[in-house]
């Protein structure tokens, strides 16, 4: 492969990475939430958030798929737009831990809005930090 | 501020056609004047905005060339104005207000004539006569026209009002791009759920600058009756269907089906920017229920959110040729606490066809980068 052709495949293997934005211009909280959670820089989870308001409430679901965490609870004060997130999960072992979560939301009116905040699952204490898809 | 850009928005509404794509108070800055002299060198009459170019020399001797916004050509020509009224090489003296940040860019209020102290591009002084408006034509059936009589052209034009609020009787200061003088007013906008006050609020006090139409998306829902470009009715009766073209936001259309079909369920239908629209007939009056909105837009100037609850309910009245009645009824029970209803009406521009307009994302920006 020459040099301009390997540059090329780059070109177009970066471009399809990239993710289309698309406004979403209602309830703040309501898409796919993608990041990570962890107790360091380095130990880092990966983290999907989908919310949903209904229009009494914002339900949720955490990583959906086989492992999926059904949220029990998402608090949103708009006067700040904090976010508090409850679910109760399972350890490796099987064990219940409860997840507990608390942010803020940041820059509503970005395609990319961001909430980041505290996160603490079973004993584990740390942060995360997610964007709206 | 908002005492300000609320003078803003009247002085230029009076110079300056307000044209809100994106919202004036969005790209100048109203905390600051400014004054400017020098030959013209270029002048830009396209839709949407026009522009005159100036030469201008500073203290230092240094000249830079400043882009100057007047306004919009059609409202412009509708005043009497023509591109001609402004020479290559004349010498102006222009007043108005900066851009925000650096850009070489002002919005007019005032564009005199050096030499002959004449002033350019002011609105007509004379009020339209309000004669007796011919009645509204009707098909051979007796049937409302939408659109011109045989024969005829128009469009409907400006509207009444470029913002919604919820009919109350009540007066809320706000500007044409929707921008409150008091934030203490949104409560009475609109019957607000918190998190939509709050959103709104948001959109308020950072002046709209988030809004998706300046990024040239569409204007879903009542906005699309907002826009300075008018839009026109083709009434398509063999078809079953109406089409809505709109002037502003990128010449999209919109399809009222009148073939009787059930008014469709948010669940079963592709979200869209216009939603899909069933109508019916009482009497004189177009009924149209619409479902279906997708959450892309804001769907009102000043920034009323929705979710893809909302089901709109539009009335369109022609109570004479050069009048159109709408009145628009909001069930989002996502966003707000009850159904509200607000309206404004159209008038007829007679004689003439639409003109092109194109979204220019960053129109601002167009002549500085």
């Amino acid at each position: 492969m020459g040099r301009r052709s390997f540059v090329f495949v780059i070109v177009v293997a970066g471009a399809a990475a990239i993710l289309p934005a698309f406004a979403q211009e209602g309830h703040p909280l309501t898409g796919t939430w993608s990041g990570d959670w962890g107790t360091s820089a380095t130990k880092r989870n990966h983290l999907t958030l989908v919310m949903n308001w209904d229009g009494h409430n914002v339900t949720g679901m955490i990583n959906p798929g086989p492992d999926a965490i059904s949220v029990s609870s998402i608090a949103v004060d708009v006067t700040n737009w904090t976010v508090r997130i409850e679910a109760d999960a399972k350890d490796a072992s099987g064990k219940p831990v409860h997840v507990a979560a608390e942010g803020r939301l940041e820059d509503i009116g970005s395609y990319h809005r961001k909430i980041s905040g505290t996160w603490s699952q079973g004993a584990e204490r740390g942060d995360f930090r997610v964007t709206r898809d | 501020m908002r005492r300000r850009l609320l003078i803003l928005a009247f002085v230029s509404s009076a110079a300056v056609p307000a044209f809100c794509q994106p919202a004036l108070s969005t790209i100048y800055d109203s905390d600051r004047q400014i004054k400017l002299q020098g030959p013209v060198t270029r002048v830009e009459w396209v839709n949407p905005r026009a522009y005159l170019f100036l030469d201008v020399r500073d203290a230092a001797g240094t000249t830079a060339n400043w882009a100057v916004d007047f306004g919009n050509p059609l409202e412009l020509e509708r005043n009497g104005w023509k591109q001609s009224a402004l020479r290559i090489g004349d010498i102006v003296t222009v007043e108005g207000v900066p851009a925000r940040g650096e850009a070489r860019q002002m919005l007019a209020k005032s564009v005199v004539l050096n030499g002959l102290g004449k002033r350019l591009f002011a609105p007509s002084s004379a009020r339209r006569t309000q004669a007796a408006a011919p009645p509204a034509p009707r098909w051979p059936d007796r049937q409302i026209r939408l659109g011109p009589a045989p024969g005829e052209k128009g469009y409907w034009g400006t509207a009444s009002a470029r913002v919604l609020v919820e009919n109350t009787g009540a007066k809320i200061p706000m500007n044409d791009d929707g921008l409150l003088v008091n934030l203490t007013d949104a409560d009475r906008v609109a019957p607000f759920l918190p998190w939509a006050k709050a959103v709104y609020e948001h959109r308020q006090r950072t002046l709209l600058r988030d809004d998706p139409l300046a990024r040239c998306l569409p204007p879903g829902g009542p906005r699309q009756f907002q826009m300075p470009n008018g839009f026109q009715f083709v009434e398509q009766r063999e078809l079953g269907r109406i089409l809505v073209l709109l002037g502003g936001g990128d010449r999209n259309w919109r399809v009222i089906y009148m073939d009787g079909r059930p008014v469709a369920q948010g669940a079963d239908t592709v979200l869209s920017y216009y939603g899909t629209s069933t109508g019916r007939w009482e009497k004189d009056t177009l009924v149209v229920e619409s479902v279906g909105f997708n959450e892309r837009f804001w769907m009102t100037n000043g920034g009323l959110p929705h979710t893809e609850a909302l089901h709109l309910t539009e009335r369109f009245t022609r109570t004479d040729r050069n009048t159109l009645k709408y009145e628009v009824n909001v069930n989002d029970p996502r966003t707000y606490t009850r159904p509200w209803t607000g309206g404004w009406s159209m008038e007829w521009v007679p004689g003439k066809d639409m003109e092109e307009y194109f979204c220019e994302d960053n129109a601002e920006s167009t002549f500085l980068r």
